[in-house]
């Protein structure tokens, strides 16, 4: 079989930290091959690495057997390498087509010839059964579409090499199913995929090879065929993994939150919520399940004191909040894993202990003259004590909170909002990006919560977390609730058509 | 009000819109790049200064228009290693020519002409009238009898409009404002082109800040531009960052400028300094109204390293 790529002792040097350390890869004509690793394996590196956007710091590329040099995007695109990023590099202001033609070098002349451009995308897009609405913005479509965008794009570069980044982690499942079949098109016609993912279940169904990365390294290559997901998890994560199941929870308590008839922004399907009622008791979690942009997000800001209700009662321990911001929350015991770590959850510029106090400002433990000076000493030793506790790992307290991974960024979280041993926890997507044995910790230590008699609001898109841990679970659909049903042998098909809105 | 009247107000606010228009193009070309340059004002004083010394010796205030923009070049060159090259902050190096073109200027000024009370005195640019169509009633006085700047402008408006909608060049020079690093994927070198939008940014407010002293009034003074800079930076706002919203923008703030001219001359009661806040005040509330909205290239402002992680 032709090789048409070989990556040869590829190391990648930030500061003093390996992102890639002597890595060797390649990839034959016409197959898929997985890159697998957990996150900060340091596949995501290789990748940019390898279309230009990285330098390695030592390590060559052969390409149909000949060393290149790619110094740049524009010299990997015109060597046949395209690659669909983890976040899509679309343009939102621009139309599907306007994304498809930019930087084309291939057409002489000063303007845009529509037509013809038009006809050949077209063409490319029956071809590989990539439906797209040409005109439509950007802003427009669904991510399953703007996906089909990234991959048309490349194919009209002419890419014989496609690099899918994580391609599955936005998408719905029967989106994945058709993922999969323009992946089996692709293949047919000669191309070559290199796939990344950390999914066992995907991996094993759409690779023909799988190499594992782990901490920079390459550890093994594989052929799918003869290997199992459970000796891929293993060499993954560099132990054995057992699987594990939660205890439900048997008996609740007191309704710690209730929400009666709450609406907001009702007019939009996206970001509002229509009529939704719902209780979180003491000692259970309450899933809410659903396609992410149903009003996920306006729940979790109203039961936060982020946002107010616009119609409707919240009522929480008892009183009904009308007037009350987050601080009042906060106050009352209530935390908070925000959806978005980097942006609602953390302070990237500062520290990680700084991080972990920040609700604590006001506490007389770490400050003296109501918050005027603080103790430094005493702010130190709570944050070593986290750090242990909760197995944060930084190279010190000092570090920037935004150089560390996505893992320990959430165990800086969980510490800071767990410790208060807060009455009510409402946990956003709170594993969505992590590796499994990050994963496998926020889940283990939200039981742990729950089983202490904390009330967990859980919210997630992904449906296998909230199947496996919540005691009641809810589905949302266009800001509604669509009904309840039973954490305990959850009728699954149900849950699936009231995702879909039937 | 007679037709006499609002032809000349409306002849003036041609007039006063045309060095905005200048500058607020560049700004246009800079911030569709995605770099926000608030350095227009010391670009223009530079420009200004240049303009006015070129054709102050020559005699010839072409020479002194293109000498001006590439003055302005020049300066900007600071602000695009600044910003591009060490990917700093952009507002603080905007600010920075603020600060240090004028001053400059001004240094230069009393360097040639030493500190006196009289004001040295250059060659006005001519009016080029155009045949036939200046004898259109109304219209003609006010479109076609003016300097050759002011054609230039309007050219260069219809052009902008075009490279921006209908030119595949233009379309990548877009993508570098809207997201970096899609069009850096896309093969299109973001670096050059934000070097590109730096001198076409310095060519255009130097040009703009030349219009002055060339076209204007014949003489150079300290604080000549008056805020101009910032108004343009207003107009490409109130404009929506397109061609022909920069152009209805600038006649409109043109429109204030002369007529705050001719109510000073109106009036002996009300001072004069009221009148002159006019155009000041239509930008506050331009902005006030159009400027809440989050609009414009997505990555304005924002520094841009390509190895980020």
């Amino acid at each position: 079989m032709n090789e048409i790529l070989r990556m040869e002792h590829i190391s990648k040097q930030f500061g003093d930290f390996y992102a890639n350390k002597d890595i060797n890869f390649d990839v034959r004509k016409g197959e898929v091959h997985t890159l697998l690793g957990e996150n900060g394996a340091g596949k995501s590196t290789l990748m940019n690495v390898l279309i230009g956007l990285y330098q390695p710091t030592e390590g060559s590329i052969y390409l149909h057997g000949e060393k290149v040099h790619i110094e740049s995007p524009a010299q990997a695109v015109r060597l046949g390498i395209g690659m669909v990023h983890q976040h899509f590099m679309l343009v939102e202001a621009m139309t599907v087509m306007q994304n498809i033609i930019l930087g084309d070098k291939r057409y002489k002349g000063l303007f845009i010839n529509h037509d013809a451009r038009r006809k050949e995308i077209l063409e490319l897009s029956w071809r590989y059964g990539l439906n797209v609405d040409l005109e439509a913005k950007i802003t427009d479509i669904s991510v399953g579409t703007q996906q089909r965008v990234e991959i048309l794009k490349a194919l009209y570069r002419g890419a014989e090499l496609l690099i899918l980044d994580e391609p599955t982690a936005v998408l719905t499942d029967i989106e994945v199913e058709g993922l999969y079949s323009v992946i089996e098109k692709l293949k047919s016609e000669g191309k070559s995929i290199i796939f990344i993912s950390h999914k066992m279940r995907e991996v094993l169904h759409v690779s023909d090879r799988v190499t594992i990365l782990r901490a920079g390294k390459t550890i093994k290559t594989l052929e799918a065929s003869e290997t199992d997901g459970k000796e891929l998890a293993n060499l993954m994560i560099g132990r054995e993994l057992v699987e594990c199941e939660y205890r439900k929870a048997e008996a609740t308590g007191e309704p710690v939150i209730e929400l009666k008839h709450v609406s907001y922004n009702k007019a939009s399907k996206h970001n509002g919520l229509n009529d939704v009622s719902l209780a979180v008791r003491c000692g259970e979690i309450l899933g809410v399940a659903g396609v992410d942009g149903n009003g996920q997000s306006q729940l979790s800001q109203i039961v936060t004191g982020v946002t107010m209700a616009e119609a409707g009662e919240v009522v929480l321990k008892g009183c009904r909040v009308s007037h009350m911001t987050a601080a009042d929350f906060i106050e009352k015991n209530v935390s908070h894993i925000p959806e978005d770590r980097n942006r609602m959850g953390l302070v990237g510029n500062m520290t990680v202990e700084e991080n972990l106090l920040l609700k604590s400002t006001q506490n007389c433990a770490f400050c003296d003259a109501n918050g005027w000076h603080l103790k430094k000493k005493a702010m130190r030793a709570y944050a070593e004590t986290m750090r242990a506790k909760y197995d944060i790992r930084c190279q010190s307290m000092e570090q920037e909170i935004r150089s560390l991974s996505g893992g320990n960024q959430q165990k800086v979280i969980l510490a800071r909002e767990l410790e208060a041993s807060p009455d009510l926890l409402v946990a956003v997507h709170p594993t969505r990006g992590l590796d499994i044995g990050a994963t496998r910790y926020v889940r283990d230590t939200m039981i742990e919560a729950r089983d202490k008699g904390c009330a967990v609001l859980l919210i997630s898109a992904d449906f296998d977390e909230v199947l496996q841990m919540s005691d009641r679970i809810i589905v949302m659909f266009e800001g509604k609730v669509m009904g309840e049903y039973s954490g305990k042998n959850p009728p699954i098909q149900a849950i699936s058509l009231a995702m879909a809105g039937k | 009000m007679n037709w006499n009247l609002l032809s000349e107000v409306l002849i003036s606010a041609v007039r006063m819109a045309t060095p905005l228009l200048f500058v607020a193009l560049a700004e246009l070309y800079s911030e569709r790049a995605g770099l926000v340059n608030i350095g227009l004002d010391g670009i223009m004083a530079f420009g200004s200064l240049v303009g006015f010394l070129v054709c102050f010796w020559t005699g010839n205030p072409f020479l002194g228009v293109l000498c001006g923009a590439l003055g302005g070049v020049l300066v900007n060159m600071v602000y695009a290693f600044c910003t591009v090259t060490l990917a700093g902050q952009q507002i603080v190096y905007g600010m920075a020519l603020n600060i240090f073109a004028p001053a400059l200027a001004s240094f230069i000024y009393r360097v040639v002409f030493g500190v006196s009370s009289t004001l040295a005195q250059a060659t006005l640019m001519k009016t080029v009238s155009i045949p036939v169509l200046k004898d259109v009633p109304f219209l003609g006085k006010l479109l076609f009898d003016q300097t050759p700047m002011v054609y230039g402008v309007y050219l260069l408006v219809i052009v902008t409009a075009i490279y921006f909608n209908r030119t595949k060049s233009g379309l990548n020079y877009k993508a570098v404002g809207e997201y970096p690093k899609a069009a850096e994927t896309m093969g299109i070198n973001v670096v050059l082109h934000k070097y590109i939008a730096c001198i076409l940014c310095g060519f255009l407010a130097g040009m703009g800040g030349a219009y002055l002293t060339t076209c204007y009034v014949n003489t150079y003074s300290d604080g000549i531009v008056a805020g101009r800079g910032f108004i343009a930076l207003a107009a490409v706002i109130f404009g929506r960052w397109s061609a022909s919203g920069v152009l209805l923008a600038c006649l409109l703030f043109g429109f204030f400028d002369a007529m705050q001219l001719r109510l000073q001359v109106g009036t002996d009661l009300i001072p004069y300094q009221l009148f002159q806040m006019i155009p000041y005040v239509m930008t506050l509330i331009a902005l006030t109204i159009f400027g809440s909205k989050i609009a414009g290239p997505k990555s304005k402002g924002k520094p841009y390293y390509r190895e980020e992680r």
